[in-house]
């Protein structure tokens, strides 16, 4: 079964059409990265998949997208058991004003755990999935805006990755840190691929060609090339992608 | 048991859907809470319209045009409330004469001569405070400088001045902010063409800000409209049938009329048709204001956009 | 280009004079009121133009204006109770005097009694004697008390408000605090709730085009003038509250409570709304994507996120409700009692203000306690407004 798969997807933001007939389909455990100049709707089609774009004010979506079969946008859907299963890690680290373990057990408890060891294991090893454990074993009940820019990104991997999610939806991960924080962020993606489906959206082209095993490039809303990683950045076929890929790109 | 079904459910849902989980009572206590808070909007919106509404259906009976352009008679049982809407018109005449200027230039002063400086941030936080200071202090001070000592006496200047102070927090509010809205890149325009700050501030960002502070000036008329405890013993007659001939006499207003002929007046009992018709005139005004600050501000906003 | 150069100097020095009038006004409020309030504290004790006289031999040479009031209204009978001797207090007023003495002994113009007066005083060692000046003989007889001070404790300590009293008038301000403490908190505790619930709706829950609807409403209440909400209070809520609780009277505290809770909603749900909508986006879609629902969001991330601003809003709310006058003095009652319940009459500060100064005359001891009221309310009101400026500078 596919876990993603997007089927004549149509976006609009009130009048804009901002994605015109996207098809994509996403094999369990692969990583897949989005890339495309800015103003694409690499951003759009990645909270299409949790349906964070329901938050928005006047938007439309037509064709279906289906997570595990499950059709997301059907009627009777509940977005909340949605987003439990899709995790989202944005752009800017966004960690709650609360302390580094409560940011990580906040997914547990919305979601109706109250048995407290099992929260505690749970924070425990998801902090050390995301390759924090060691940097912040000592100050789980200090503030989590004491940590730096790329700790903070890994703990709010590690916050999405506390609720056990399937899919992990990742825009631009990197692009707020510094070298060795990105080097280590893309290490954590090579890990946690054994165990997740990840779409991440990326800006820098050696990120995608190091991090995920098929690319696809977005341009202005639509679709035009997706294909395993090494195809897209050896041998496109479309010339657009060739162009953007080799930054020949306005 | 239960317990390690619902850790089986968050953590390894293998056989559950993507979409349809188990989990009801955080929806229950969603669906829950936003009733009552749906509700509680809903009942305050109730509360404005009952007294919107009990005003203007007992006012309306009483509004004539010999209502707005007779003064009282039979001690205030009989006839209209004329001199109070002159009164009241000439407060906030007066008043506006001396916050407008004095607020506007402030509040140029604070965003353009002095933005992020510490005499701006202690401007700021005085007019914050003298935002908070209750009206009936305002009719206290105005009652022993400008009354007593200045000896100004019960007097059109005296409540206007008083009101004056009153109403300048607001507009010196109103006006900073309209200033801030303006991009720096408009002043870095005109500066780069070698005008100077003054020819700037003229030309380029008081038309800009122009229908902002308007909005802002106008609200202050509004609230100066309906004040009373600074009027109490600064300039409100109690009952004068003639109209004022200087700035040193004493005026009727609106809202002192009202409240004494729900309070103290001869037959409270026989006033009360006047009193409704009072209050409607009163809400009236707020309402227009209202109105009309909203329809400038859209209007103007409009304008800006197409140009 | 001088001229022009002087010019914009001089527009600037203009616009900073401008700049400065809120400041000068807030220190010319402080220079007048205390200016007039500080008399209080140098006026006597005693009515203008009287004085009382005791017993040589009595051992109490001072009173305060509370305990003349609890003698002169026979609640303290007996010198030992304010640690004289153990002896009766017999109060003679000028018109008592006719009970020890004929017409005749006082004389057809009543030239006799300064000396009577004298002579009675020093007979009756359990004697306090309420005499107009001009009847003190030189050579009286006894203890004069005419040149007492009210004390700053007569005030701030004081449980009566009774400016009218005689010989001595009662400027205690406890009884008005409390009022106001009172009113101003049920008023708090009925618009909170309301006001936050309101903010919640507008900021997270209400559809754009709703929100487009309630917002100006809601600005609308904030311009009604109070005098129209005391009228409200006082044709609809006040016969109200006296049939549903059967009471003598319905100008209440409560009366009051209600009528400033509802002026105090436009301020409560402005301030809380729009620190809702401060809190970062980003943050509140943090929440939301770990599968926590709308609510969930609202009182794990928004509520916590905006405590300070909504603190603010509830400060600013006591605030105004305190510093409101007419509504409250059209619907309270106006009983200057120590309230025990919500459903008795009330007097707050501002409304005692407001309903005396017309009468007091300028620069008795009358004017300057109202105005000393004005200080405290001055004062209480100035707190509030920097205690807001630091709330507002914290973060959570
Ligand atoms: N909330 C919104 N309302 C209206 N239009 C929007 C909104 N968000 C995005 N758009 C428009 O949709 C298009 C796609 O935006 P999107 O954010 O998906 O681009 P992106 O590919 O993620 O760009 P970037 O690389 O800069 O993040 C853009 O043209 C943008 O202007
Ligand atoms: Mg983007």
């Amino acid at each position: 079964m596919l876990t993603i798969d997007a089927k004549n997807v149509d976006f609009y933001y009130s009048d804009f059409h901002a994605l015109k007939n996207i098809n994509l389909e996403v094999e369990q455990n692969k990583v897949v990265a989005f890339i495309g100049p800015s103003g694409c709707g690499k951003s759009t089609f990645l909270r299409i998949l949790n349906r964070m774009n329901d938050l928005i004010d006047g938007t439309r979506l037509t064709g279906s997208v289906l997570i595990e079969g499950e059709d997301i946008y059907a009627p009777g859907v509940y977005v909340d058991e949605l987003r439990k299963k899709v995790g989202m890690v944005f752009q800017k680290p966004n960690p709650f004003p609360k302390s580094i373990f409560e940011n990580v057990a906040y997914g547990l408890r919305v979601n109706g755990i109250k048995d407290n060891t099992f929260i505690e294991e749970r924070v425990i090893e998801s902090i050390k999935s995301a390759a924090l454990w060691d940097e912040v074993k000592d100050k789980l009940k200090k503030s989590a805006f004491a940590l730096s820019g790329g700790q903070q990104q890994r703990l709010c991997i590690a916050r999405a990755l506390a609720i056990s999610p399937k899919v992990l939806l990742m825009d631009e991960p990197a692009s707020a840190l510094d070298p060795i924080s990105t080097a280590k962020i893309e290490e954590l993606i090579y890990e946690l691929k054994k165990d997740y489906t990840i779409v991440i959206v990326t800006h820098n082209m050696q990120q995608a060609s190091r991090v995920s095993d098929k690319t696809a490039y977005f341009y202005l809303g639509e679709l035009i090339e997706y294909d395993a990683t090494t195809r897209i950045f050896t041998n496109p076929k479309e010339i657009s992608t060739q162009n953007y890929i080799t930054g020949r790109f306005g | 048991m239960k317990k390690e079904k619902n850790i089986e459910n968050n953590t390894n849902s293998n056989n559950s859907s993507i979409v349809r989980g188990s989990n009801s009572s955080k929806r229950w206590s969603q669906a829950i809470a936003f009733t009552i808070f749906k509700l509680m909007s809903y009942s305050v919106v109730a509360i404005l319209i009952l007294i919107l509404g009990f005003i203007v259906s007992k006012g309306i009976g009483a509004i004539s045009w010999d209502f707005l352009t007779k003064a009282p008679e039979d001690g205030m049982t009989k006839g209209g409330i004329y001199p109070a809407i002159v009164g009241t018109l000439y407060l906030v005449l007066g008043s506006s004469l001396f916050s407008f200027p004095i607020g506007i230039m402030s509040g140029i002063y604070m965003n353009e001569y002095a933005a992020g400086s510490k005499i701006a941030t202690f401007i700021r936080i005085m007019t914050n405070n003298l935002s908070g200071v209750p009206s009936v202090v305002f009719g206290l001070f105005g009652m022993s400088l400008f009354v007593n000592t200045m000896g100004f006496g019960d007097s059109i200047l005296a409540g206007s001045l008083t009101l004056g102070l009153l109403s300048l927090p607001l507009v010196i509010r109103t006006t900073e902010e309209s200033l801030k809205a303006i991009d720096f890149s408009y002043r870095e325009g005109s500066l780069a063409l070698g005008a100077t700050k003054l020819q700037t501030i003229r030309k380029v960002v008081l038309p800009m800000a122009f229908p902002n502070i308007i909005t802002g000036l106008i609200l202050s008329i509004g609230r100066v409209s309906g004040e009373t405890a600074p009027i109490l013993f600064t300039v409100a007659a109690y009952f004068l049938p003639k109209l004022p001939t200087s700035i040193f006499d004493q005026v009727m207003a609106l809202p002192y009329h009202l409240y004494v002929i729900t309070t103290s007046g001869t037959n409270i009992e026989a006033s009360r048709e006047i009193a409704y018709g009072t209050a409607l005139v009163l809400i009236f005004i707020v309402l227009l204001v209202n109105i009309l600050s909203t329809i400038l501000r859209n209007y103007f906003s409009k304008k800006v956009k197409t140009n | 280009m001088k001229v022009k150069r002087f010019l914009e100097k001089l527009v600037e020095g203009a616009l900073l004079i401008s700049g400065s009038v809120t400041s000068i006004t807030i220190l010319l409020i402080v220079l007048f009121l205390f200016k007039e309030a500080a008399g209080l504290f140098n006026s006597p004790v005693i009515e203008e133009g009287y004085v009382l006289a005791m017993n040589k031999s009595n051992p109490v040479k001072k009173l305060t204006s509370y305990q003349i009031k609890e003698i002169f209204d026979a609640e303290i009978t007996n010198w030992d109770e304010i640690g004289g001797k153990e002896e009766p207090i017999e109060v003679v007023r000028l018109s008592d005097l006719t009970k020890y003495y004929t017409e005749e002994e006082l004389g057809a113009e009543f030239e006799n009694i300064p000396a009577k007066a004298s002579e009675l005083t020093a007979k009756h060692p359990g004697i306090i004697l309420f005499l107009p000046e001009q009847y003190v003989a030189k050579n009286f007889d006894g203890t004069l008390l005419k040149h007492e001070k009210l004390q700053p404790g007569d005030f701030f300590g004081g449980n009566e408000w009774y400016p009218t009293a005689s010989p001595s008038a009662q400027y205690g301000l406890l009884p008005l605090l409390l009022g106001t403490i009172w009113v101003s908190l049920g008023a708090i505790l009925l618009s909170l709730p309301f006001g936050i619930a309101v903010a919640v709706y507008l900021a997270e829950i209400a559809k754009m085009r709703v929100r487009n609807v309630l917002k100006p409403l809601i600005e609308l209440l904030a311009g009604i003038p109070s005098v129209v909400y005391g009228f409200f209070g006082l044709v609809v809520i006040v016969p109200f509250l006296q049939q549903t609780f059967l009471l003598p009277v319905g100008e209440t505290a409560l009366a009051g409570s209600i009528v400033l809770g509802i002026m105090a909603l436009p301020t409560i749900i402005t301030v809380a709304e729009d620190a809702m909508r401060n809190v970062p986006r980003s943050t509140k879609e943090a929440s939301l994507a770990l599968g926590a629902t709308q609510w969930q969001t609202i009182y794990r991330v928004i509520i916590p996120y905006s405590k300070s601003g909504i603190t603010s809003a509830a400060v600013l709310g006591i605030g105004r409700a305190i510093g409101e006058t007419m509504a409250v003095l059209m619907v309270t009652g106006n009983a200057a009692v120590i309230p025990h319940t919500l459903l008795e009459p009330v007097r707050t500060i501002p409304a005692t203000i407001a309903a005396e100064l017309g009468e007091a005359p300028v620069g008795s001891g009358h004017y300057q306690a109202l105005f000393a009221l004005g200080c405290v309310l001055f004062l209480i009101t100035m707190i509030i407004s920097i205690s807001i400026e630091f709330i507002g500078k914290k973060k959570y």
